[in-house]
């Protein structure tokens, strides 16, 4: 018996296994920075790994004073954006009057939204945050909660045997009466039999133990596929699912089901194995209704990891992965207007510390950190600089940002596209902003004020270990990629 | 070969060596504890199952909750005190009437509702563990939640069994408490039937009943029980009663917990509810279970698996009848009423789904169906020939 429960949990032991996904590669947590009426808020949500599951939040406000904030988690789209449940309070820290703490439940995979009601001061407002909820992982069950699920399952069996064999041997006899050899006898062979069926039951538990963990493996969350192909000097990308019932088994995704972030289907970050010594910003077109494409820029020989990041109609977003090999001399062409490029010393070249040097004499510096720890929020801030060392005056919107960064694991792990605003895709905050009315505005899409050569991004590193930070800004037409290095802790 | 009439003798044993009668005419105040744990745990779970269906999100502490631990607790507490008494007590009276496990003497009963409790308690870390592991369960029967329902079944069980003893022990002995107890068993009988429900609700749902699986799911369930306290109880309307506490449970159900204001909690919230939202209207299983009643009136001289056989195809065959139609009026607006309560839904049911729609899940005709209400039938007959038989074994129990 006690082996039967070792191997339903040695079969549990073996599915736990994590799996990252969705809309950043190994990032699951949202950082935001909300401007909304007076009020400004630094918003944390840390999803849930299982679905249904809790996701914590955190704010801390550095605007108008704030006497209360509620939570109230909805779906993003559709009929259920419409009905919101009771809101949450969240919780004022005692140590810091400025922070704030909630948890909320998510209840199925999909596009949520996490409204914020605040009332202070300055009155009351509203905002929301997208938040892309999709089931990663399978919890690893503990040795001591395995040993005590096993010890309670062996006293339950023992138990079963018990009474089973109590029943057939006193049960039926009249009170006080000694049970004879024959009862005694049958008693034995029913325990025996209750064993029997006990084992039976446990066998039977375990393979619906099984099935159930099987259709939760089934159902967590796997972003599509991206399978890119050349084409002479084009690069041709189809994007899509397997499906059994699809033509050759797979089904392609159609750019209309996809919404346009900054008006690309798809932002594509191509970074050169292994150094990470060349990176592009790319932006392939839609090909019709299925399919993207574009003609490559002059690219450094090498195979390229490819990080595609697209968003669906209901606002869930995605980073499809993928790689390609660049031949030698395969095009001679120019970047296109909205793209970019950086050619950095490789990974095994050492830190590239806070100041980069770009090829037009301008350079990024970043305030780094002394220290940067996982899974703490930051708000990053880097500061393009002309050539004689003062901050850039000619700053131009980039694809309608301040600035867009990728803060990427050199073990290639984790991969995040981030904003000003922060980490939620910009169609996803748009369809969150338009269900609050469009009260909210992001940090760095306030387009009406003139671009700053200093931008902060709202990020998170998820792990330890050590990540390269691709930064763009814009300035007099030109597109600048500062590049920096990252020892998280 | 056995027959129903002839059961083994009902009130007397050849074997009485010290045969210690009670001399008490009132029922035993812990065989009243067991009646309120069980209830308690019967309207705990129904409560719990519409607070999830209104408001969503729960705690360890909501009343709900607390009504189902109370069953376990008052259960945990009698049991004890008859351990107690039994093992180590001078009371000659309760050890005689007792079974020994392991040592320990109590009633049989005792020794059922505390293996219940522990499967109760192994539940709680599992299914913690499993929602840790794999989200928030969405639907009732998963690994640890069947755990805890058959644990809260089984100390129904245990109940069940004190109370049969004593009953039998009273008829045996002619005992003015004889009636009481017999109400007693059909009561908890009663619920155990509303148990078996809840536990096929998710296969007997309205939009379910024109499909073959409703009825081979009940067919399995509950014929057994009918049987069983048709026997055990020697009561002659013991399907129909047993069936009507049921069916009363959930009328009640409907026409009280509407009237309590609840909202949701939890998101997506496809339907905004204003109130605590009802299970659906019982199935008419009170009919089927009278024409049980009356065959079993009638065919005491059958061997038992004749009874099976007939009983089979008679609750099937009623049963389908019945509710078919039915099924029907409550996809109908006519049923949406405060009787009725068809217009109830959670705040997650999907304004396209087949509820919201009141159109049935993918409904079953013509050979699909008669091979499926087939397998009912012959389910039944198995599910009779079961009951009658551990109902009869049920009649000698005195300990």
């Amino acid at each position: 018996m006690k082996r039967m429960w070792r191997g339903l949990l040695a079969a549990l032991v073996l599915l736990c296994v994590a799996a990252p996904a969705g809309a950043h590669i190994g990032n699951k947590d949202v950082f935001e920075q909300v401007s909304v009426g007076p009020y400004m808020l630094f918003i944390t949500i840390r999803t849930p790994t299982v679905i249904p599951g809790v996701a914590t939040i955190e704010v801390r406000s550095s605007g108008a004073a704030i006497d209360s904030l509620t939570i109230t988690p909805l779906l993003l789209t559709g009929e259920a954006s419409k009905h919101p449940p009771t809101p949450d309070a969240m919780k004022r820290s005692k140590d810091d009057s400025q922070f704030f703490t909630g948890s909320l439940w998510l209840m199925g995979t999909g596009s949520w939204q996490i409204r914020f009601g605040i009332d202070g001061a300055a009155g009351k407002e509203a905002t929301s945050v997208p938040v892309a909820a999709a089931a990663t992982a399978i919890l690893k069950m503990q040795r001591p909660m395995g040993l005590m699920l096993g010890a309670l399952g062996v006293l339950l069996v023992l138990g079963l045997v018990g009474i089973t064999a109590a029943a057939v041997r006193e049960s039926r006899l009249s009170p006080g009466v000694a049970p004879d050899e024959g009862r005694r006898k049958r008693a034995l062979i029913a325990g025996m039999a209750a064993l029997v069926l006990a084992c039976f039951a446990v066998y039977w538990g375990g393979k619906w133990w099984n099935v159930e963990a099987a259709d939760y493996a089934a159902d967590m969350h796997k972003n599509s596929e991206l399978k890119p192909t050349l084409e002479g000097d084009r690069l041709n990308l189809r994007l899509g699912d397997p499906d059994v019932e699809a033509p050759g088994g797979w089904l392609e995704v159609k750019n209309s089901d996809m919404l346009l972030d900054h008006g690309h289907v798809m932002h594509l970050y191509a970074i050169r194995e292994p150094e990470m010594d060349a990176v592009f910003h790319l932006h392939p077109e839609a090909a019709g209704k299925r399919g993207l494409s574009m003609t490559l820029p002059d690219m450094p020989a090498g195979t390229y990891k490819l990080y595609g990041d697209v968003v669906f109609l209901n606002g869930f977003p995605e980073t499809e992965t993928a790689e390609v090999t660049i031949p030698e001399g395969l095009s001679k062409g120019s970047l296109a207007t909205e793209d970019a490029e950086a050619i950095p010393a490789g990974l095994s070249k050492g830190d590239l510390g806070a100041v980069y040097k770009l090829p037009d004499g301008y350079s990024m510096v970043w305030d780094k950190p002394a220290t940067i720890t996982a899974n703490m929020p930051y708000a990053f801030r880097f500061t393009l600089l002309d050539a004689s060392g003062k901050p850039a005056g000619d700053m131009q919107p980039y694809l309608g940002m301040a600035g867009h960064a990728a803060f990427v694991k050199t073990d290639w792990t984790t991969f995040a596209h981030t904003h000003p605003e922060g980490s939620a895709a910009m169609p996803a905050v748009m369809l969150a902003d338009a269900s609050t009315n469009g009260a909210n505005s992001m940090a760095g899409m306030d387009m009406g004020e003139a671009v700053k050569p200093v931008v902060e991004f709202p990020y998170g590193f998820p792990a330890a270990g050590r990540y390269r930070v691709f930064v763009q800004m814009k300035h007099g037409g030109t597109v600048e990629t500062g590049v920096f290095d990252a020892e998280v802790k | 070969m056995s027959t129903a009439a002839n059961h083994p003798p009902l009130f007397a044993s050849s074997e009485t060596v010290t045969h210690v009668k009670s001399q008490s005419v009132g029922v035993p105040w812990y065989l009243w504890v067991g009646v309120v744990s069980v209830s308690s745990a019967t309207v705990g779970g129904a409560w719990d199952v519409s607070w999830h269906r209104s408001i969503g999100r729960d705690s360890f502490w909501t009343p709900a909750h607390m009504a189902i631990y109370a069953c376990g607790v008052l259960a945990g507490v009698i049991g004890l005190w008859l351990v107690a008494r039994a093992t180590f007590g001078s009371d000659e009276e309760m050890r005689a009437n007792s079974v020994s496990v392991f040592g320990l003497r109590a009633p049989l009963g005792v020794f059922l509702a505390g293996w219940g409790g522990v499967a109760m308690l192994t539940s709680a870390p599992f299914d913690n563990w499993w929602h840790n592991a794999y989200g928030l369960d969405v639907k009732i029967v998963s690994p640890p939640h069947t755990l805890l329902i058959l644990g809260i079944r089984v100390i129904g069980v245990g109940i069940l069994f004190l109370i049969l003893a004593a009953m039998n022990r009273a008829g045996e002995a002619g005992a003015a408490n004889y009636g009481r107890l017999q109400w007693m068993f059909l009561y908890i009988g009663g619920l155990m039937v509303g148990g078996q429900m809840f536990f096929l609700q998710e296969f007997t749902d309205d939009i379910a009943l024109h499909r073959a699986a409703a009825y081979i799911s009940m067919a399995i369930a509950l014929p057994a029980l009918f049987a069983m306290f048709w026997q055990a109880s020697r009561f002659r309307w013991a399907a129909t009663v047993t069936a009507s506490v049921y069916m009363l449970c959930i009328l009640a159900e409907i026409l009280i917990l509407p009237l309590f204001p609840a909202q949701p909690k939890l998101g997506p919230v496809f339907y905004p509810v204003a109130h605590f939202v009802p299970a659906k209207f019982p199935i008419l299983i009170v009919v089927p279970a009278l024409a049980l009643d009356l065959l079993w009136q009638r065919v005491k001289g059958w061997k038992l698996w004749q009874i099976a056989l007939v009983s089979g195809v008679i609750f099937t065959v009623v049963l389908v009848t019945v509710e078919w139609p039915f099924a029907n009026f409550l996809m109908s607006h006519a049923s949406q009423n405060r009787f009725f309560g068809t217009m109830y839904f959670d705040y997650n049911s999907r304004p396209q789904g087949y509820d919201r729609l009141r159109v049935f899940f993918h409904p079953q005709y013509g050979l699909q169906l008669v091979k499926g209400l087939g397998v009912a039938a012959v389910c039944a007959m198995a599910s009779t020939w079961v009951g009658l038989a551990f109902g009869r074994w049920m009649r000698g129990v005195q300990r």
